[in-house]
C-alpha cells in the first residue's frame, strides 16, 4: 500500500536533471518537480501521523470540556470535568498513589542501579552474568511474570512471601485483602522491573568517563575515595538524572502491573482503591464508565504532571544533543 | 579500563548483600520454571515445595481431564483453554504477526521521513519536524480516547487494523534515524541523484542499508512495546479470535485463584513466553542495550 502510493507519486513527478533542461522555475509544476517526490515519501507516515498523534490531541483537549459519554453528541460544559475531579476522594486516592509510587520506586531503582552499575560494570564473566541477571525481568518481563508475582504474594498459605514470613515467625499478611500492602507490593515489582534497565544505562555512562582523567587523578595522588566523589559522581550526574527523571515519567504511567495485580470483575484498584493508580483510574472512568468527556480531563492532568517532568528532562541537557 | 573498576569501601562492603539481590531477582522465574511442572495438589500444598517432588506436564496438558472424577483433575491445561478461540499457540501467533507488521511499517515509514527530513527538506518539513519535536512529550494518555472513538468511527473494532495501524507513527524513530542519516555524506545522494536515481530508489539502495544498525536497536524497543501492550488491546477487541497474547495472560492471572489448575496454568503460560525471549534477548544482546538506551546515551 505504502510502496505503491509513494511509487506513483515519484511517477507522476519525476526528478528532472534540473542542469541537463531547461526548466520552468516558477509555478506549480516546478514546485511539484522539485518537493512532489520527497513529499510523497512522507505522505505514510505523516497521514497516521495526524489521523492518531495530533488531531487527537486537539481533540482529546475538546472532549475534556464536553460532557461526552461516547454515544450522544457531546454538550460544552466548561471547566465542569476538571471542578468535578478536584472534588472526587478517588482521583486525589489514584494521584497520592501515583506519587508514592513514582516516588520510591524511581528513587529506590536508581540509587540501586547506581550501586550495581559501580559493583558490576566489568567485563568479566561474574560481572555480565550479573547484568544479564538483573536485565531478565526486562526480556522475559510482562503480563505473565505479573501473574506469577500475584501467586508469590498469594494470601493463602502456599505464597511464598507468607511462607518466607513464617519462617521468620512473622504473621502471614493477605497482601490482597489488607490496603496497606497494595503500594509496598507494586514499587517491589516496579524496582524489580526497572533495576536492570537503569544498571545498563549507568554502566555506559561509566564507560563513557574517559580513562585519563582517573590516570591524571592517580598519578595527582587521589585516592579511590576521592576519585570516586570528585570525578565518577559529578561526571555521572547527567545520566542519574536521565534515569531519574525517565524513570518518574515512565512510572507515574505504569498501567498494566497494577491492572493486573488488582483489577477484578467489579473493581479495578484492589481493596478500597489501595492500588488504584491514575492511568488505571483513567481506564476505570472512561472505559468503564463511559465516562469520556471526565477521563480526558485526567489525561490533561496526567499531561501536565509528566509535562513538567519533561522539561526538566530537556533541561538536564538532552535538547543541545538533537542537533 | 580505570572507569569501569570503583574501588570504594561502601562497594566492596556492599558486594554480598547486591549477590543476594541478584538472587532474590530471580526467584519469580525459579517459582515460574517450578510452579509449571508441579501437580495441582504440590502447587496448593502447604508449605510449597521448594523444587518439583511430583513432576508433571499436566499445567500444559491434563490427559486425565474428563476421564478422572477427582476435583483436582479438573482444570484444563494450558493447551486445553479457549477452545472457541485460537489456542494459545494461536494467540501467540496472532501477537508475534501483529508486532512484526507494525514494528516493520514503523521502521519503513519513519525512515522515510528521516531520509527527506535530512537530505530532501521541502517547504513546511522544519514545521513537520517541530511538530514531531513537540509530540514526543505528548504522553500516550491524552491521545488514548480519541484514538479509541477514531477507530470504533472506522468500524475497526475487533479487527486486525486497530491493532496495527494506530500504532504505527512513532516520532521518536524519526529522530533516532536521522541521527544515523547525518552521518551519511550528502555527496554520496548527489551522486546517486545524477546518476538518475530518484528520490525512493535512494531510500532504498542507499539510505536503508545504511541504517540497518540503527534500525536493529530501535526496532527492540518498538518491538517490545507492542508486544507487550495490554491496554490498547483490550481497548479495541473484545472478541476471542483477534485476542493478544498479553490480553490471554491478564485473563488467566485474574481467574488465578478461581480455578484448581488456575496457578500451574499461568506458570506454564508465563514459562512459553519468556522462552522465546530470552532466546532473543541471548542473539540481538547488543542492539538490546543499544535500543533500550537509545535515548540516554549520545548518539
Amino acid at each position: 500500500m505504502i510502496h505503491k502510493t509513494t511509487l506513483q507519486q515519484t511517477r507522476t513527478a519525476p526528478l528532472g536533471m534540473s542542469a541537463a533542461r531547461p526548466q520552468p522555475r516558477r509555478g506549480v509544476r516546478f514546485f511539484m518537480q522539485k518537493y512532489g517526490p520527497p513529499m510523497g515519501l512522507v505522505l505514510p507516515f505523516v497521514v497516521l501521523f495526524v489521523l492518531f498523534v495530533l488531531w487527537p490531541v486537539l481533540r482529546s483537549l475538546y472532549l475534556s470540556f464536553t460532557d461526552y459519554t461516547g454515544i450522544k453528541a457531546p454538550n460544552l460544559v466548561g471547566a465542569t470535568n476538571y471542578v468535578n475531579m478536584l472534588h472526587d476522594p478517588r482521583f486525589y486516592k489514584a494521584l497520592r498513589n501515583s506519587l508514592t509510587y513514582m516516588f520510591f520506586t524511581s528513587l529506590i531503582s536508581t540509587s540501586v542501579g547506581l550501586l550495581l552499575a559501580l559493583s558490576f560494570g566489568g567485563q568479566k564473566l561474574a560481572h555480565q552474568l550479573m547484568r544479564a541477571a538483573f536485565f531478565l525481568p526486562l526480556v522475559a518481563g510482562g503480563v505473565g511474570i505479573i501473574g506469577v508475582w500475584k501467586w508469590i504474594a498469594s494470601s493463602e498459605e502456599f505464597g511464598l512471601f507468607n511462607t518466607v514470613r513464617k519462617m521468620f515467625g512473622a504473621e502471614s499478611i493477605r497482601f490482597f485483602g489488607d490496603p496497606h500492602y497494595a503500594l509496598p507490593l507494586l514499587i517491589v515489582i516496579g524496582v524489580w522491573s526497572v533495576l536492570g534497565y537503569n544498571m545498563v544505562i549507568f554502566v555506559a555512562g561509566l564507560r563513557s568517563i574517559a580513562p585519563e582523567i582517573y590516570e591524571a587523578a592517580a598519578i595527582d595522588g587521589a585516592g579511590p575515595s576521592a576519585r570516586f566523589w570528585k570525578i565518577t559522581l559529578p561526571l555521572l550526574r547527567p545520566t542519574i538524572l536521565y534515569v531519574l527523571v525517565t524513570g518518574m515519567i515512565g512510572t507515574f504511567q505504569e498501567f498494566f502491573t497494577p491492572y493486573v495485580l488488582f483489577s477484578d470483575t467489579n473493581n479495578v484498584g484492589g481493596i478500597l482503591d489501595s492500588g488504584l493508580t491514575l492511568t488505571v483510574y483513567l481506564y476505570d472512568v472512561g472505559f468503564r464508565h463511559f465516562e469520556m468527556g471526565a477521563a480526558s480531563a485526567i489525561a490533561w492532568l496526567l499531561f501536565t504532571v509528566i509535562f513538567i517532568l519533561t522539561l526538566i528532562n530537556l533541561r538536564i541537557g538532552r535538547i543541545n544533543d538533537l542537533d | 579500563m580505570v572507569g569501569e573498576r570503583q574501588n570504594v569501601w561502601f562497594l566492596r562492603l556492599l558486594k554480598t548483600p547486591l549477590y543476594l539481590l541478584a538472587l532474590s531477582v530471580m526467584v519469580p522465574f525459579y517459582w515460574m520454571f517450578t510452579g509449571a511442572f508441579k501437580s495441582v495438589p504440590e502447587l496448593k500444598q502447604n508449605p510449597p515445595t521448594f523444587y518439583i517432588h511430583d513432576f508433571t506436564l499436566g499445567n500444559f496438558y491434563n490427559s486425565k481431564l474428563g476421564v478422572s472424577k477427582d476435583i483436582l483433575d479438573q482444570g484444563e491445561g494450558l493447551f486445553q483453554k479457549f477452545p472457541n478461540g485460537l489456542g494459545f499457540f494461536g494467540y501467540m501467533l496472532n501477537s508475534l504477526l501483529i508486532t512484526a507488521s507494525v514494528t516493520t511499517c514503523c521502521l519503513l515509514i519513519a525512515s522515510l521521513v528521516s531520509y527527506v527530513l535530512v537530505k530532501r527538506p521541502f517547504p513546511g518539513s522544519t514545521v513537520l519536524f517541530t511538530l514531531l519535536l513537540a509530540s514526543m512529550m505528548i504522553p500516550w494518555e491524552v491521545t488514548l480516547i480519541p484514538n479509541f472513538l477514531m477507530v470504533r468511527d472506522l468500524g475497526w473494532i475487533n479487527t486486525y487494523s486497530a491493532l496495527t495501524i494506530p500504532l504505527m507513527a512513532k516520532a521518536f524513530v524519526v529522530f533516532y534515524f536521522r541521527q544515523a542519516i547525518l552521518a551519511i555524506p550528502t555527496d554520496l545522494v548527489d551522486s546517486a541523484r545524477i546518476d538518475g536515481a530518484n528520490d525512493l530508489r535512494i531510500w532504498w539502495q542507499i539510505v536503508t542499508p545504511l541504517l540497518r544498525p540503527a534500525m536493529a536497536a530501535i526496532a527492540i524497543p518498538v518491538a517490545l512495546g507492542v508486544w507487550g501492550d495490554l491496554l490498547w488491546a483490550i481497548l479495541v477487541v473484545n472478541d476471542e479470535s483477534h485476542s493478544t497474547l498479553p490480553m490471554i495472560l491478564a485473563q488467566l492471572a485474574a481467574n488465578l485463584n478461581y480455578s484448581p489448575s488456575g496457578a500451574g496454568v499461568v506458570m506454564a503460560a508465563s514459562l512459553i513466553v519468556s522462552v522465546p525471549a530470552v532466546v532473543f534477548f541471548a542473539l540481538f544482546q547488543r542492539q538490546f542495550v543499544q535500543g533500550l538506551s537509545a535515548g540516554a546515551t549520545k548518539g
